[in-house]
């Protein structure tokens, strides 16, 4: 269960500057559920995503994941909440170029100091699962951009985490990539993952299995 | 028991430091340098304190030299006998000895005479000289092979033979020595039969050293009393004092180098904030962050100490220093050709370590905060 | 003075850690001041994170000063060598006034800096960080005493007359000087020795009741003990010398250095101990049984061997 309550999130742009960037939000989103959250860029979304993973604090409200008050945690219980919890599919896939494909999907756990022969396993895996297996050892930037999307969906699930928050994940995929990301969207919906996608992208919008459609706009929910 | 060293995490900051290549080769050159320079200035003067302590421990262990008014004379040789009757001392020798210049190489000779007692080398001496192989060197240039002429105090020559070289443990004190027979020396200096330069006291129980010169001193109260120890000292003090001055130099390179290494450690471009933030969102905390920059640090710093050590290794013994040990050296020319004997000076090696890596990390503290700190909220953006 | 380039290197590094413990300590006043874990405002977020800079560099400066320490012992063995008269670090300690303040003050300043850690850590380990003031205002006070410690260090080193006279440790620390030290020469040495092992037998009681803070208590008098009766009477069998009472010559080589393992030994032994206060975790109590009992073994072994071979003790003073 995710619940955003009386959310408000200024940025200070700089000392006269301020961007309000979200106003009033309350939220409650159910675990195991599909929620797709619409709106232009700039319309607050990612912020909202960026709330419910612990990146950032909101200015006034609170975010309550599995009745834990995630906005009030100290930075080592945001991670140590982020790494148990969440994964992100980020917009332009946030993965690290120059680094292989295994680098890359191993990141998440290389904090909690891994033994060798689990992380082994784990990311056998998440390789056969996101059909990336022979691509082990290359290095990211000499991937097409389907595969480079599947690599950071498996960064995002290596570490197996209840909720997996993707943020306009098709941006800069064409259709049929961007179908078969929604498939593999569906299979982790079998898994009872609690998945919030925000984009603005037409595929999303009446899917069978998504729960709940949520526009944004200007920082309100319409 | 969890694992000291996580290897995935020190992986990854060794992957981070090849990405930056340019900037990270650039601090790892100046930091070479930087421990280069000061290893081997404390290499070099730790060989050359301990050439000297050899020398030393070869000297008497007292020496007495006679003052007027603080300044040195020659003392009289009736003076050994009285020394002597003090209990406890072995022999009490009066030396004849004096620096020499030579005018012509513009360099000084250590003359030093040999006496009555010194069968073994009586007879080369009786009309000619050993010298060391600096002296030969210079003798060569001006044409004196056999022989060689000393002026004398009224202007006239006095036509010695060279009767062969010598070899001697410590080459920097018997590199400019010349050896001959007490009486030829007293002509060259003019010094009377009663007079020599001073008296080497030697004593038996090397512990009783201190108590035999004070007796001597109430002897005598208007000699200089020198014992081993004292020039030990000296000699210490004289090393520390210039590797100190040198150090003080140092000091200053050290900090343009932290503010260099604030600067460049401070300095990130868009990439690397996107990598900070890509960490935070798959679960670092700001402590994983903070340790993978001091794994970077650690990674680069100790790689650069040791390579400095190496080089200043290669450069004071096997290339035998040059240049730089002329500032250590050389208070006459002649004594700066010798070779540095190898010392493995561990107590250098920690004062260099504690001079070149803690200070890199310490420059780069604060900016390794501030990239840990940094609100991981840009990357949704 | 002396300029060598030991004493600049501590100098350096002395003025180094200045520099940042005044950053760390102005953190700290800030923190004291406005320091509120509910707080959403900015102030709050950036004094979250000042806190972690402010740990970092603690941190940094612990773990340079442990082998700094030994390099320090270490310099003035090097330094007994020119001052006249000075056999081991404990004459030139002598040497000036403020010498052997200066060393308990650094000791106890690494056992401060430590405790700060193990603080820091269970503080971070509380989702509602309940030490963040105490430790911080803990971190003011170990600042006022480190810049003291400083402030001695850097006097003692512009204070060494080469050519004075100092005594050597023989003198220094026997019943004929005047000094704190020489006032145990007063008490008998089975008192202070059997106040040694009753010490000891306490740690293990409260060992097994795991009561912690009288674990911790008993661990304190344990460091204090340990080191008069090492001066008083283990030290004597290590030197194998009725009259040497001197706690730095079995630092140096003719003894193989067992100086340095004795006080690793009693710091870690006693270390640990402490931290049980903070921690009441059965590791901690293992850990320091473990060294403080290989400590006791050790120097009992000294006297042990010493009357197998020789069939008698070294005569009590």
């Amino acid at each position: 269960m995710i619940e955003l309550k009386d959310i408000n999130k200024i940025y200070q742009v700089n000392k006269y500057n301020k961007v309000v960037a979200l106003k009033g939000i309350n939220l409650s989103i159910k675990e195991g559920s599909v929620v797709v959250l619409k709106g232009a860029s700039g319309s607050g979304k990612s912020t909202i995503l960026s709330l419910i993973a612990a990146l950032g604090k909101p200015t006034s409200g609170e975010v309550v994941v599995d009745s834990v008050h995630i906005s009030k945690l100290t930075d080592n219980f945001a991670s140590a909440f982020r790494s148990k919890n969440i994964g992100i599919v980020f917009q332009k896939y946030n993965l690290i170029s120059s680094l292989s494909v295994k680098e890359n999907i191993i990141l998440p756990l290389i904090p909690s100091n891994p033994d060798a022969l689990e992380l082994e396993k784990k990311l056998q895996k998440v390789l056969e699962m996101f059909e990336i297996v022979d691509k082990k050892e290359i290095l990211v930037k000499n991937l097409s951009g389907g595969q480079q999307q599947r690599v950071a969906i498996a960064r995002a699930y290596i570490d197996n985490p209840k909720i997996i928050i993707a943020d306009e994940p098709t941006a800069n995929l064409d259709e049929k990539l961007s179908l078969r990301f929604i498939e593999i969207l569906r299979g982790l919906k079998q898994e009872n993952k609690t998945i919030i996608v925000a984009t603005h992208d037409p595929l999303f919008f009446g899917l069978d299995f998504v729960d709940e459609e949520i526009e944004i706009k200007d920082g309100h929910l319409v | 028991m969890k694992k000291m060293i996580n290897f995935y995490l020190l992986e990854y900051a060794i992957g981070s430091l090849v990405r930056q290549k340019s900037k990270n080769i650039f601090i790892t050159i100046i930091l070479s340098l930087l421990t280069f320079l000061l290893t081997a200035v404390f290499f070099i003067t730790s060989s050359i304190r301990y050439e000297l302590n050899q020398t030393v421990d070869a000297l008497p262990e007292i020496i007495v030299a006679q003052t007027k008014g603080g300044k040195h004379y020659d003392i009289d040789v009736s003076k050994a006998d009285s020394i002597l009757s003090i209990t406890g001392i072995n022999s009490a020798i009066p030396r004849v000895w004096g620096y020499y210049y030579f005018k012509n190489a513009g360099v000084n000779f250590s003359l030093v005479g040999v006496g009555e007692f010194e069968d073994d080398y009586k007879e080369i001496l009786e009309n000619g000289l050993l010298i060391g192989r600096g002296v030969r060197d210079v003798l060569k240039k001006s044409y004196f092979k056999e022989y060689f002429n000393f002026i004398l105090s009224d202007g006239s020559l006095l036509k010695l033979d060279i009767k062969g070289e010598f070899d001697a443990d410590t080459e920097l004190e018997s590199n400019d020595m010349i050896l001959m027979s007490k009486d030829n020396l007293r002509k060259i200096f003019d010094i009377d039969e009663t007079k020599a330069t001073d008296i080497v006291v030697s004593v038996a129980n090397p512990d009783e050293v201190q108590t035999v010169a004070s007796k001597i001193q109430l002897l005598f109260p208007n000699t200089r009393i020198i014992t081993k120890n004292d020039l030990k000292i000296s000699y210490q003090n004289i090393f520390d004092y210039k590797g100190g001055v040198f150090l003080a130099l140092f000091i200053i390179s050290l900090f343009t180098f932290f503010i260099i290494i604030y600067d460049k450690a401070s300095g990130l471009t868009s990439e690397q904030t996107r990598e900070i933030g890509i960490l935070k969102a798959v679960g670092f905390t700001i402590e994983d962050i903070l340790k993978e920059k001091f794994y970077e640090g650690i990674i680069i710093s100790l790689f650069a100490y040791i390579i400095g050590v190496i080089l200043a290794f290669t450069f004071v013994y096997i290339f035998n220093a040059p240049l730089l040990q002329n500032i250590f050296t050389g208070y006459s020319e002649l004594k700066t050709s010798f070779t540095l004997p190898f010392i493995l000076d561990i107590q250098t090696l920690v004062i260099v370590f504690f001079l070149s890596v803690p200070i890199y990390i310490s420059a780069t503290i604060i900016p390794s905060w501030r990239v840990a700190t940094m609100d991981a909220e840009e990357v949704m953006r | 003075m002396i300029l060598s380039p030991e004493v600049l290197t501590l100098l350096i590094l002395d003025f180094l850690f200045v520099l940042f413990t005044s950053i760390v300590f102005v953190i700290s006043l800030q923190i004291w001041k406005s320091w509120d874990l509910n707080s959403t405002l900015a102030s709050q977020y950036t004094l979250e994170k000042r806190s972690f800079l402010a740990s970092t560099i603690i941190k940094f400066i612990f773990v340079i000063k442990i082998p700094l320490f030994l390099f320090f012992i270490f310099t003035l063995d090097k330094i007994s060598n020119v001052l006249t008269g000075a056999m081991c670090g404990a004459g030139v300690l002598d040497a000036t006034d403020v010498g052997n303040y200066l060393i308990m003050l650094k000791v106890i300043n690494i056992y401060l800096f430590a405790f700060w850690l193990v603080l820091n850590n269970s503080d971070l380990q509380n989702p509602t960080q309940p030490y963040t003031k105490l430790k911080f205002a803990l971190f003011s006070f170990i600042y006022i005493l480190l810049i003291f410690e400083i402030y001695l260090e850097v006097d003692m080193f512009f204070s060494f007359e080469i050519e004075k006279l100092v005594s050597c440790c023989g003198s220094l620390y026997s019943s004929s000087s005047d000094s704190l030290i020489s006032a145990l020469f007063h008490v008998d040495n089975s008192l202070l020795v059997s106040l040694f092992y009753v010490n000891y037998l306490f740690l293990v009681i409260f060992y097994f009741f795991k009561n912690n803070y009288f674990f911790a208590l008993s661990n304190t008098l344990f460091v204090i003990n340990s080191v008069f009766s090492l001066i008083m009477f283990f030290g004597t069998y290590i030197y194998e010398l009725p009259s040497h009472h001197c706690p730095f010559c079995f630092l140096q080589t003719d003894y193989y250095f067992v100086g340095y393992f004795l006080y690793g030994a009693l710091f870690m032994g006693t270390f640990n101990g402490l931290v049980v206060i903070f921690k009441n975790e059965l590791k901690y109590y293992k850990i320091s049984m473990l060294f403080n009992s290989l400590y006791l073994v050790v120097v009992s072994l000294y006297v042990g061997v010493y009357y197998i071979r020789n069939g008698v003790l070294l005569s009590p003073m």
